[in-house]
């Protein structure tokens, strides 16, 4: 990477201004960069260098400090809310925002989960890195039953900048031709067990409108050349990706996005720069560019940009455009609508199921598949005799119970060592994904007095699934165990869950595209209605938060609307 | 003998990983990534022969003799070596101070106590004192719930095995020679044939 890649001080104009690093991020830096335009990226948090910062990779249990627990007293003070992420341990835990150092509030008798991950990279470090496209059923639902608004695009509007995305990404999958879930541009699916193939024979025969295939993951089974030329290799299937993949086998800033970027010589990285508001000219209607407070020292400076891409996440971008107050937008820049923080969206996890399945104990499987599979949402036509609107995807697979479940038995001696060295009976097991609907009052706020240390007002959330979420996910449940049962599985278990919002970490909305400017905050290219040189590409932007993992449409979205803004650069309409 | 097949196994795959580096990366990286191990390395629990000489961080010197006692009751040696053997005592002694609460670790502490009321009230001696025979009983009886033991505390007791059997399974000797332990698979196979005597994966993620 080119020596001067990291700036701090800058007078420059900048052709573009990023804010945030992650998945969104690191594609408008891409797109920018390779279109010729000067681009500078502004990261709130650490650099972290590819290969070189993943601390906590190869690590054997044995190596681990407290074999990848984390020391309680840390826990407590640090790490109260991170820890519920289930990716969150020993060797992943300095990829994760410290609670300490940023405070947030729920309103009395609500409960949401915000996990951060302040770095370069974000959350494309740590996501799970499921990828879907939406479908036309996903874009046209809110229309159909009146919830939100409607998406102001459709699948002809994204899908060339959805295989635009996944031909550089690398998404592993199978064709499947379904109507509610279109194909990506694959790289091979990784493989499955013979109990799921078995599993998946029976559902076909017996539930056909629910097919179980492979999860599609933004892993390279088959790198391309292009992967190859970008220094990326085959996934090992360790399944230990959250630390951090030297073999840049998934998808991140690092591996993927920022070296593509870096290669053109028109980035630069502001890291340490958390952004505190954006700078806006009330006589030309531009935003000029944005206030930062020193993630270290708290110093103040600023940097300027013809456009300005807000890409800090869901939560954070729009942090930060409520924070951005003028006296013609004193509730948050170019929040005419008044939506700025309303139909906070994220998904609804609270269903498991699981059971045992008899046989092929005379196969086993070798590596770690970093994906499970998944039953898309087979809800997708409304209707209302399910008494619940919308719907979930199921995901799961098959595995031999090892040491870690059969621990639990009677036993003591070496009958019992024998037992638990020996792989144990498959199990399958099936968890729910389902939509949440968008609605006005699931909110964030600016707390009227509550700062964090940068200054910055803090965020009340005030987010609750509805008896809607509540009724999807006891059908879920119901369903799960009946499909399981009717494939012939034994000891049959499920139920729903009554977990909070937040933890899927998939939330989305509070800056919502639309058609009309009166009630909602972007168009149909992610750019702001009020002030044209103001793109928010991130989740942040989305109407519905359908059923798919949401990091494929951030990364489609952001390619689209960079290609638009450098039209409109080029037209001098911006 | 298979255990040091085993055991070359993964050194052999740890090896292929940074050889696999250095082709791709060049060998400063590879090595910088070896050095970030280093830190983990020495941050972790070293399995210490002497570590029933002292009292522990948790438990007394005696409370650490007897669960080392249980340890190699519950995972006795055979033809690798048991959980005493790694001093898996030790390691949990340590595990309960740094990673639970006061809580539970009173909680571990009430179950050595137990264990020793038991003893004394049928054999009338402590714990450690007992029989081989009269050892495996006990717990026996706790494991099953039975005798004079509840179904609260067959349940605790199962807490115990729980640390033992992680302590066990996450060190070198229960990852790398009782069960497998492949660092760097290098693909995903959905089938492999299996028999009986075959031993399982020691993770399937990072987290175990």
């Amino acid at each position: 990477m080119n020596e001067n890649l990291y700036i701090n001080k800058s007078n420059q104009e900048y052709d573009a201004i990023v804010i945030g690093s992650g998945i969104s991020g690191g594609w408008a830096a891409k797109e920018f960069c390779e279109r010729g335009h000067k681009t500078l990226m502004i990261e709130r948090g650490r650099v972290v260098e590819h290969r070189k910062d993943y601390i906590g990779e190869n690590t054997p249990m044995w190596q681990q400090e407290h074999r990848g627990q984390v020391d309680n007293i840390l826990v407590d003070q640090q790490y109260s809310i991170q820890k519920q992420c289930y990716a969150f341990g020993n060797t992943t835990k300095h990829f994760f925002g410290n609670d300490r150092d940023l405070p947030y509030q729920t309103k009395k008798g609500t409960d949401f989960t915000w996990i951060r991950a302040n770095q370069l990279g974000g959350k494309s470090l740590l996501w799970h890195r499921q990828t879907y496209r939406l479908g036309e059923y996903d874009f046209n639902a809110n229309k159909l039953d009146g919830y939100g608004t409607d998406w102001p695009i459709r699948t002809k509007d994204i899908e060339k900048w959805y295989s635009h995305v996944e031909i550089h990404a690398g998404i592993s999958g199978s064709k499947e031709n379904l109507p509610n879930l279109p194909d990506s541009e694959f790289l091979p699916p990784f493989e499955m067990t013979s109990p799921e193939k078995h599993i998946k024979a029976k559902f076909a025969e017996l539930f056909p409108d629910r097919p179980l295939i492979m999860g599609r993951t933004a892993h390279l089974t088959k790198p391309t050349q292009l992967h190859i030329s970008q220094g990326r290799v085959q996934c090992q299937a360790r399944n230990e990706c959250h630390a951090g993949c030297s073999y840049g086998a998934y998808f991140s800033t690092q591996s993927s996005t920022l070296p593509a970027a870096a290669k053109t010589g028109n980035l630069h990285i502001a890291p340490n720069s958390v952004v505190h508001s954006l700078i806006y000219d009330e006589k030309t209607n531009r935003v000029k560019g944005v206030r930062v407070i020193d993630n270290d020292d708290l110093s103040e400076r600023e940097y300027f940009a013809k456009v300005v891409f807000v890409c800090a996440s869901t939560i954070g971008s729009t942090q930060i455009l409520m924070n951005s107050k003028s006296k013609k937008f004193p509730n948050g820049i170019a929040n005419s609508s008044g939506v700025l923080g309303h139909y906070l969206m994220d998904h609804n996890y609270n269903s498991v199921s699981s059971g045992d399945i008899d046989g092929f104990e005379d196969e086993y499987y070798s590596g770690r598949r970093p994906t499970s599979l998944i039953i898309p949402n087979f809800y997708y036509k409304p209707d209302p005799k399910r008494g619940f609107l919308r719907g979930y995807a199921l995901a799961g697979g098959a595995y031999r119970k090892g040491w870690q479940s059969q621990q639990h038995q009677d036993g003591l001696g070496v009958e019992y060592k024998n037992k638990l060295k020996q792989a144990g009976k498959w199990a399958f097991g099936l968890y729910a994904q389902g939509e949440m609907l968008p609605k006005f009052e699931n909110q964030m706020r600016l707390h009227p007095s509550l700062k964090d240390k940068w200054g910055m007002p803090q965020i009340e959330f005030d987010v609750r699934f509805s008896d809607n979420e509540k009724a999807m996910m006891e059908d879920a449940a119901e369903q799960s165990i009946k499909m399981l049962k009717a494939a012939g599985l034994k000891n049959v278990t499920g139920h729903p869950n009554q977990g909070p919002p937040g933890l899927a970490i998939h939330e989305v909305g509070t800056a919502r595209m639309g058609r009309d400017p009166k009630t909602s905050f972007l168009n149909a290219f992610n750019q702001s209605h009020d002030i044209p040189n103001l793109f928010v590409t991130d989740g942040a932007s989305f109407c519905s938060s359908a059923v798919q993992n949401p990091s494929l449409t951030f990364m489609a979205l952001t390619a689209r609307a960079v290609d638009y803004a450098v039209k409109e650069l080029a037209a001098k309409r911006i | 003998m298979n255990n040091t097949n085993k055991t070359n196994l993964a050194d052999n795959s740890r090896r292929k990983f940074i050889r696999g580096f250095g082709l791709l990366v060049g060998c400063s990286t590879a090595a910088t990534l070896l050095t970030g191990n280093a830190i983990a390395v020495a941050m972790s629990y070293a399995p210490n022969a002497d570590s029933t000489l002292t009292n522990g961080k948790v438990f007394t010197r005696a409370q650490l003799l007897q669960l080392e006692k249980i340890c190699s009751i519950v995972i006795p040696a055979t033809d690798t070596l048991g959980a005493a053997e790694v001093d898996t005592h030790g390691f949990i002694d340590n595990q309960l101070y740094h990673c639970h609460s006061k809580k539970v670790q009173h909680k571990a502490i009430a179950m050595l106590t137990l264990l020793n009321v038991e003893a004394s009230n049928h054999f009338s001696r402590p714990f450690i004192e007992l029989t081989s025979n009269q050892q495996y009983q006990l717990l026996n009886d706790i494991d099953q719930g039975k005798a004079a033991f509840n179904k609260q505390q067959r349940s605790e007791f199962k807490f115990l095995k729980q640390l033992i059997c992680f302590g066990y399974y996450t060190s070198e000797v229960g990852a790398t020679q009782e069960l497998r332990y492949d660092p760097v698979p290098g693909g995903f196979k959905g089938s492999i044939p299996y028999k009986e005597t075959d031993a399982s994966w020691a993770t399937s993620t990072l987290f175990s």
